[in-house]
């Protein structure tokens, strides 16, 4: 049997991978994408909120 | 994952970015409206060919004049590559307007460790009134780029406590005369 080897380096030759352990770890990629995502913007929030009330507001007005 | 659950996980997505710029807008316009903010919006005109013959910014009238109403005025001129005057005393906590202009190109006035900011623009007088209330000097590098010599374009704002503010018999200030 021929083996074609695809551009990413895999090859079509058949594995011993469950199409449902194949879902399952597919339906928790995301999940843990969404926590690192979530928790980068969160980390900008607060930072962002922590400057504004405990930095800029506190310099004062300037009119 | 079939394609709804991507586009439900996509919804809500946007939902968190949606309510986290919303969170950010009420903060600015509550704190805004509670504390009567608003940026500097003097708009004001002056010849850049003739300031320095006659008028208000004449070398002479340059530099900190204390009001009689004890609030301070502090006149500079921003040109390249220097702030003239090179040192300005100001007291501290009490309300303090800058006027600013310049005769040649655009500058950026800027006053370290507190939130006076300003574009000088040729053509137009920059003011903004506010209160310093750190004493010492405070840095005040140009920060838009205004030629060659930019990067040595700065001058040093000198905050001065109430008791050393001794100002001269016409009201004016200079940081020789600061103990």
């Amino acid at each position: 049997m021929t083996v074609t080897r695809q551009h990413d380096g895999s090859t079509d030759e058949p594995d011993d991978l469950k199409e449902a352990d194949l879902e399952r770890a597919l339906r928790l990629v995301p999940r843990g994408a969404a926590a690192l995502a979530g928790l980068a913007v969160a980390l900008i929030i607060v930072g962002w909120l922590l400057v504004y009330l405990l930095v800029f507001l506190p310099r004062g007005p300037v009119n | 994952m079939d394609e709804k659950r991507i586009v439900r996980s996509e919804l809500r997505w946007v939902f968190v970015v949606a309510a986290a710029v919303t969170l950010m807008l009420v903060v600015i316009v509550a704190t805004t409206l509670a504390n009567a903010l608003h940026p500097p919006s003097n708009v004001e005109t002056i010849d850049p060919a003739t300031l320095h013959i006659a008028g208000e910014f004449t070398e002479a009238n340059l530099g900190t004049q204390e009001n009689a109403d004890g609030t301070v005025t502090v006149r500079l001129i921003a040109t390249q590559y220097a702030f003239v005057p090179r040192c300005l005393p100001v007291p501290e906590g009490r309300p303090v307007s800058i006027r600013v202009t310049s005769p040649d190109v655009i500058h950026g006035f800027i006053v370290a460790g507190t939130n006076a900011n300003t574009m000088v623009v040729p053509g137009f007088v920059a003011e903004l009134t506010t209160e310093f209330d750190e004493p010492g000097d405070h840095l005040m590098p140009c920060h838009e780029y205004c030629g060659l010599g930019h990067s040595n374009m700065w001058a040093v704002l000198r905050v001065v406590p109430e008791e050393e503010w001794i100002p001269d018999a016409n009201g004016r200030m200079t940081c020789e005369l600061v103990p």
